[in-house]
């Protein structure tokens, strides 16, 4: 007898297939973003059944949270602010308007170069054998802490995870450039509901994004879950006004925004100065180094993440100023 | 047992598929959103059975993701279905 288990993961890799290709070819572009939220939560189960429970949670802390909102916001923007859209055909099916055909190409020639890359990569990687685990499993108790993700994230493989931090600067850095004003739109009337959720669900946030950090050290979890985790609740204050981006705020945003990058640059070059290669932390520190660069960045992701979905850089407009340039 | 856990995963997931239908068809944002928010507790069940079948006991932290962040998208899709707010 076949195993149910076979069954239940044909069954999940199938629904994730139908799902993308109805996320791409449904008309309402509402329907999209809902396909597209389920079709995250469907990749964070198959990743759990990939044995690859930290990919997992960031696809759910991401997919689950930030993402649908992101989107949800991306479409009241064309929808009802920037006007893209017009304002007539919401919720119906929306009258997309045509996309230039030098843009469809470039964008097909990215989309290709990247497939390619990932084609030659797998192409290039040795068919079957142990992989890495011998040399992380090896390397772990030089790494000073007791995960292996989190061994190979923070210090083996430490230049990546820069690199991925530095992604999310330039991001908030280019938004920051496009957009740019403060919004005096009233508070949204939510009432008592989002009143009681706000009080179990935003210490709750707070607490499980701090713990996901922590626990980072020893099993899944890590900085760019709990950051993802934590960004939610930015979210939330953003979303229900609770908090109001001010233009005396742009320094602590900035501050927070470079914190991660920082801190993380600052690190390798301390060590690098002591006569080691960047990264090679010494063993009796690095537990405290690695915590260290994953608390600043877990703050920078979370601030990050939440000022994206904002989207603008909040400064005061004066008519014809200089901020129109 | 583990036959019994398995088909339970099953049939979860299959309540999932089914109420795609409903994200299909619609016909409200808020009837394809609920759905997709259904799923969400689906999920999180999956999620609890997994980390039984599998001894995985990290998959009850992404299950509780799951559960504390499902309502941001709900949240969001509430303020911003509201047309006149920015």
């Amino acid at each position: 007898m076949t195993d149910p288990l076979v069954i239940f993961d044909v069954a999940l890799a199938l629904a994730i297939v139908a799902l993308a290709v109805a996320a791409l070819s449904v008309r309402d572009l509402f329907a999209m973003i809902v396909l597209f939220v389920v079709f995250g939560l469907l990749s964070a189960l198959a990743w759990v059944r990939l044995s690859a429970p930290d990919v997992a949670l960031a696809e759910a802390a991401i997919g689950a949270g930030v993402t649908g909102a992101l989107l949800l916001k991306t479409l009241h923007h064309l929808r009802y602010v920037s006007g893209t859209l017009g304002q007539q055909a919401a919720y119906g099916v929306t009258p997309l308007t045509p996309v230039p055909i030098g843009v469809t190409l470039a964008n097909a020639i990215f989309c290709g170069l990247i497939t390619l890359g990932l084609a030659v990569a797998y192409l290039g990687a040795p068919a079957a054998g142990p992989g890495f685990d011998a040399l992380v499993a090896e390397a772990m108790p030089r790494s000073g802490v007791d995960h292996p993700v989190t061994g190979v994230l923070l210090n083996f493989r430490a230049y990546d995870t820069l690199m991925e931090v530095v992604v999310l600067l330039a991001a908030v850095v280019a938004v920051w450039q496009i957009e740019r004003g403060v919004s005096d739109a009233p508070a949204p009337v939510l009432g008592e509901v989002w009143q009681g959720f706000a009080r179990l669900a935003l210490p709750a946030t707070v607490v499980v994004g701090t713990y996901l950090l922590w626990v980072g050290a020893e099993a899944p979890g890590g900085a760019f879950q709990g950051g993802a985790v934590l960004a939610a609740v930015g979210l939330l204050l953003l979303l229900t006004r609770a908090y109001v981006p001010q233009p005396t705020h742009r320094g602590i945003a900035r501050g927070a925004f470079v914190l991660g990058t920082g801190v993380f640059a600052l690190v390798a070059l301390l060590v690098a100065s002591g006569g080691r290669v960047a990264f090679e932390y010494p063993l009796e520190h690095a537990k405290t180094l690695i915590l260290l660069i994953e608390g600043m960045v877990t703050i920078s992701i979370a601030v990050t993440l939440a000022a994206l979905f904002h989207g603008r850089e909040p400064v005061a407009q004066t008519k014809g100023g200089r901020d129109d340039t | 047992m583990n036959t019994f856990l398995s088909l339970t995963l099953i049939a979860l997931l299959l309540s999932i598929l089914a109420g795609l239908i409903r994200v299909f068809r619609g016909p409200a944002p808020a009837e394809r959103m609920l759905a997709a928010q259904l799923f969400g507790t689906a999920a999180v069940a999956i999620l609890l059975v997994l980390s039984q079948l599998m001894q995985m006991p990290a998959l009850l932290d992404v299950a509780m993701v799951f559960a504390l962040l499902a309502a941001v998208t709900l949240v969001g899709f509430v303020v911003l279905a509201s047309r006149g707010v920015r």
